[in-house]
């Protein structure tokens, strides 16, 4: 066992929304070829059949409006354009096709495929440089955010495609409810009241061991009193807080400002920083749970089924057993005791790559603070770990960034 | 040694603050609304809103439904 591994008592996890690693992360490959982003040749052909080419001209409002389909069958769209669909291999092509459904706008439909420019996203982008970068994390679902979210929670999403409701099925409990029953602690924190947390159905006979809010984090930060294992939501909506500010989204969800995303992220990041224990004893995972509809050039994998067939309604009538993973999203792990610039190979390396997914957040919490525990399905057993990535080498501080406010 | 590597995060222009943008264009806060329509049929008739979640056409509207019911949710079990 490493001795970063050694040390780790809290594991937190940030699950943001709705972009992927090329829009997000792509640029970064002009700085370092080991990453898996855009050389920026990559195109799509729009419906006039003209190359609709990747440009680091991402602004962070006001061009991906509407929201991108990333519904089930749009999102197959996305990914087989051109191809008899599975099990042909994903052509990545079809974002400009999918996009131009919406508004008809030849024009428009060439915004899927801007990416950030370097810089663009000084958090995120600093965030990459100086921990480990994932090149293969992949959606769990190519679709929607509820049932890939499901994934991060249990491990499976119940046969769920979609962003309805949907029901825990025996045997599988959430992380939260697996830690509980092992004597650990958790959270879950979501931002406020008014954005509240996407797990109210199914957890909320858990309330009020599992729920805290955002402050509730910032201020066990402060304390010393994270629980093992925090997951984290953003701000899902522009609402006044209870004391009459107003508080902008900071979910990055498309049309929301992604710069407010970056303050938050800074913000935890933060939070965890500014406390000499808890650094040198946390390991913060900042991920996305899908790619909301924009364009990514790595197609994703075959993975493991969890055992669950989708209902064809949701589906399209495109047959689903949960047995290929959706699109690519940035994923960072950061730690002290992660070596500076790691790039964790994903599908591009035949020999060396490995593909993670959000039933790969629930399979590392159990590995390290509950062992043995047979109760899960096949997918998440068999999902990659990322602990591992923890070295025997703690950073000095002077090697580790920090962000100041304006 | 090198030195300390300080990010200088910009603030977010206060004109990005939108709480009339329509519910419609972001179908997880629409869904997430259904979701807390779906656990309020669970609370005791006289703990509900009463509001027609139909009714709710923006986002600022939106998050207003869903800090009543989360305050609802989270209130201590009567004795």
């Amino acid at each position: 066992m490493s001795a970063g591994l050694d040390n780790l008592k809290h594991i937190v996890v940030l699950m943001m929304e709705n972009r992927s690693f090329d829009h997000m992360l792509g640029a970064l490959y002009a700085e370092d070829p080991r990453i898996n982003g855009l050389k920026g040749d990559e195109t799509n052909l729009d419906t006039s059949n003209e190359p609709a080419k990747v440009q680091p001209l991402a602004e962070f409002q006001g061009q991906l409006d509407p929201d991108p389909d990333h519904h089930f069958p749009a999102v197959h769209k996305q990914l087989f354009f051109g191809t008899s669909g599975p099990p042909s291999a994903p052509s990545m092509q079809g974002f400009v096709q999918s996009y131009f459904d919406q508004e008809r706008n030849i024009e428009h439909s060439h915004k899927i495929m801007y990416y950030f420019a370097a810089d663009k996203l000084p958090v995120l982008h600093t965030l990459a440089r100086n921990y480990a970068v994932f090149n293969g994390w992949f959606a769990s679902i190519p679709g929607p955010t509820t049932c890939n979210r499901a994934f991060a929670h249990y491990g499976t999403s119940f046969g769920q495609v979609s962003l309805d409701i949907f029901y825990i099925k025996e045997p599988y409990l959430s992380i939260y409810e697996r830690m509980l029953q092992g004597g650990r602690t958790t959270k879950l924190y979501y931002f406020d009241p008014s954005s509240s947390t996407m797990e109210v159905v199914n957890l909320l006979k858990n309330q009020p061991q599992i729920f805290a809010t955002y402050d509730q984090f910032l201020d066990d930060c402060k304390r010393g009193a994270l629980p093992d294992y925090s997951f984290i939501e953003p701000n899902y909506s522009d609402h006044v807080g209870d004391s009459g500010g107003e508080l902008l989204a900071s979910d990055q969800h498309p049309d929301h400002d992604v710069n407010e995303g970056e303050v938050f992220i800074a913000a935890i990041y933060n939070a965890i920083r500014q406390n000499p224990d808890l650094w040198k004893s946390t390991a913060l995972l900042l991920t996305y749970d899908e790619h909301g509809g924009i364009h990514d050039h790595v197609p994703p994998p075959a993975c493991t089924p969890d055992g669950f067939h989708a209902s064809l309604d949701d589906t399209g009538n495109v047959p689903f057993a949960f047995d290929r993973l959706g699109v690519r999203v940035p994923a960072i792990l950061i730690s002290p005791w992660v070596q500076k610039k790691t790039v964790v190979p994903g599908p591009e390396d035949p020999v060396n790559g490995r593909v993670f997914e959000h039933a790969s957040i629930p399979a590392t919490v159990t590995q390290h603070f509950i062992g043995d525990y047979d109760n899960r399905t096949v997918r998440e057993k068999g999902a990659q770990t990322f602990l591992d990535l923890l070295t025997d080498e703690m950073r000095p501080d002077s090697d580790c960034p920090s962000f100041d406010f304006e | 040694m090198a030195e300390h590597l300080v990010i200088r995060v910009p603030k977010t222009p206060r004109s990005s603050f939108n709480p009339h943008r329509a519910l419609s264009k972001n179908v997880l806060l629409q869904n997430q609304v259904m979701h807390f329509a779906h656990v309020e049929q669970k609370l005791p008739p006289e703990e509900r809103t009463g509001i027609d979640v139909a009714s709710i056409q923006t986002e600022g509207q939106a998050a207003e439904y869903i800090r009543r019911i989360t305050q609802k949710l989270h209130m201590p079990a009567k004795s």
